[in-house]
């Protein structure tokens, strides 16, 4: 009890100064995500990004993103239907300048709708974990796009991961600052 | 400015010192990239090709079913003389082994060869089989047999010639498991070439040495296939195709199968079959020269060729 009492106290802590930091400056921005997966499909979908000054002065940026292949290789074609939930976090090197480099990490679920029951054998979803890096521009008008090339370290090997998942992908995103 | 000089001349030298492509060390004696073992099609054709064997085919061998049967990626005719000895049984139908173009002969052949030339024999046995009257003609592929098979599909090929009764696809390959595959074209001339290890019984019947130039060549097959695939191919009229697919497969990654049953329909729209087989063999059907092969393997094999068989029978009936 005294355990939760104590996660309590300090998870509220956390969040009062989380949440003042961010009212003081942040920056919040959404937009589209276009991924082409190398030898593969075209998955795309819609992002989010944000930062705070209390994320080290915005060299830090948290991400979530939700690519599809229903929304790029999948329209009016016979590719394999494929969802892509992520999260991420990146650093920007130059982050008060307007070219921006990025490195980060992504994190999330990866799932597979082979689209008949024959498949069933086949694994469906695995983890995603990737590695990221690249260029961002902001431009004057409050729009950000960047350009980015990643690497899925876990990847389709013919036993438990599903085969469509590809290791190497470029990435285009371009948001708009809320 | 002149440091930035220095690291790309030093960057640009090192590529181009990896990029010199190394060459492997072959043993003559041993293996099938030397220039002393051979495939045995090659000096007994009679043996393995049935346009060798039945120069002058009577009415009721050309009635019979032939199979055409083309093997993968590397290998030779031996990876169908299980189904050539089950057909030599039955004496229902006719097997012809036809070596892949660049495939058992050395390592230098197989390296200057491209997937057009690896399809170069499946095409000239059709041929041939087509031109001397054999009306019930099938087509089998293992592995990158496959994409060779849906090649011809895909480029109209059969229009001019006797329509293939059917396809069997064996573990087809349209994605590779090894995904390291998809980046040979950078990794490529670093590697020079991979190597594969085999069992004992396997020795001389699969190149142990794989060119960078050859993994080229299937990627550039296997990619182009799946984006066939991906735009629809439809089977000649009257065609039938069945896959056949190990669950798991380290070699052929399984969704394949999901992209040839998607990509793949009949000339009436309708859908191919599939059949997910409970292993971890990749060409499952090929179990001469392998270590550890169980009673249910050869069950697996031995189910596949009786079906094959009664499909073919059901569609001369």
């Amino acid at each position: 009890m005294r355990k939760l009492h104590s996660f309590l106290i300090v998870f509220l802590a956390l969040t009062t100064y989380v949440s003042a930091q961010i009212r003081e400056n942040y920056d919040l921005k959404v937009g589209l995500v276009f991924q082409k997966t190398e030898s593969l499909y075209w998955e795309n979908g819609v992002g989010a990004d944000f930062t705070s000054d209390f994320l080290l002065n915005k060299q830090i940026h948290l991400k979530a993103t939700y690519l599809t292949s229903r929304l790029g290789s999948g329209i009016g074609s016979n590719a394999i239907l494929q969802d892509n939930f992520l999260l991420g976090a990146d650093w920007r090197f130059r982050s008060n300048k307007d070219l921006q480099i990025m490195a980060g990490l992504n994190a999330g679920i990866f799932v597979v709708d082979y689209g008949n029951p024959i498949f069933d054998v086949l694994p469906n979803s695995s983890m995603l974990l990737s590695v990221e890096t690249g260029l961002v521009y902001r431009f004057k008008f409050p729009v950000t796009a960047g350009l980015t090339v990643g690497y899925n370290l876990k990847s389709g090997n013919g036993v438990d991961v599903p085969g469509s998942l590809f290791p190497v992908f470029y990435r285009l995103s371009v948001f708009y600052n809320l | 400015m002149k440091k930035l000089i220095y690291i790309s001349i030093t960057i640009v030298s090192a590529l181009l010192f990896a990029a010199c492509n190394p060459t492997p060390e072959i043993d003559n004696a041993t293996m099938l990239d030397g220039n002393q073992i051979f495939d045995a099609s090659i000096t007994h054709p009679e043996k393995y090709l049935v346009s060798a064997y039945l120069p002058s085919p009577t009415e009721l061998q050309k009635d019979t079913p032939i199979i055409i049967a083309a093997h993968g990626y590397t290998a030779t005719t031996f990876e169908w003389d299980e189904l050539r000895d089950y057909a030599d049984s039955a004496k229902t139908f006719y097997v012809s082994q036809v070596l892949l173009g660049g495939h058992g002969t050395s390592y230098e052949d197989f390296k200057q060869s491209s997937w057009q030339d690896w399809q170069s024999s499946i095409v000239e046995e059709y041929q041939k089989l087509s031109a001397k009257g054999f009306r019930n003609i099938y087509l089998a592929g293992s592995s990158t047999g496959a994409p060779l098979i849906l090649q011809m599909v895909k480029s109209g090929f059969f229009a001019n010639y006797t329509k293939p009764k059917g396809i069997f696809l064996i573990d087809p390959i349209v994605v590779s498991s090894n995904k390291t595959l998809t980046m040979v074209g950078l990794l490529g001339p670093v590697l020079g070439y991979t190597t594969v290890t085999l069992d004992s019984g396997e020795q001389g019947k699969w190149y142990i040495y794989r060119p960078q130039e050859t993994l080229k060549e299937l990627m550039s097959l296997i990619d182009l296939t799946r984006i066939d695939l991906q735009k629809g191919i439809t089977l000649p009229v009257g065609t039938y195709m069945k896959v056949y697919k190990s669950a798991i497969d380290e070699t052929a990654d399984p969704v394949s199968a999901v992209m040839i049953y998607k990509g793949m329909q009949t000339s009436t729209g309708g859908n191919i079959e599939v059949e997910m087989i409970d292993s971890k063999i990749h060409v499952f059907t090929r179990l001469r020269g392998r270590v550890g092969v169980t009673a249910t393997d050869v069950d697996k094999q031995q189910k596949t060729f009786k079906e094959m068989e009664s499909k073919m029978k059901l569609i001369a009936d």
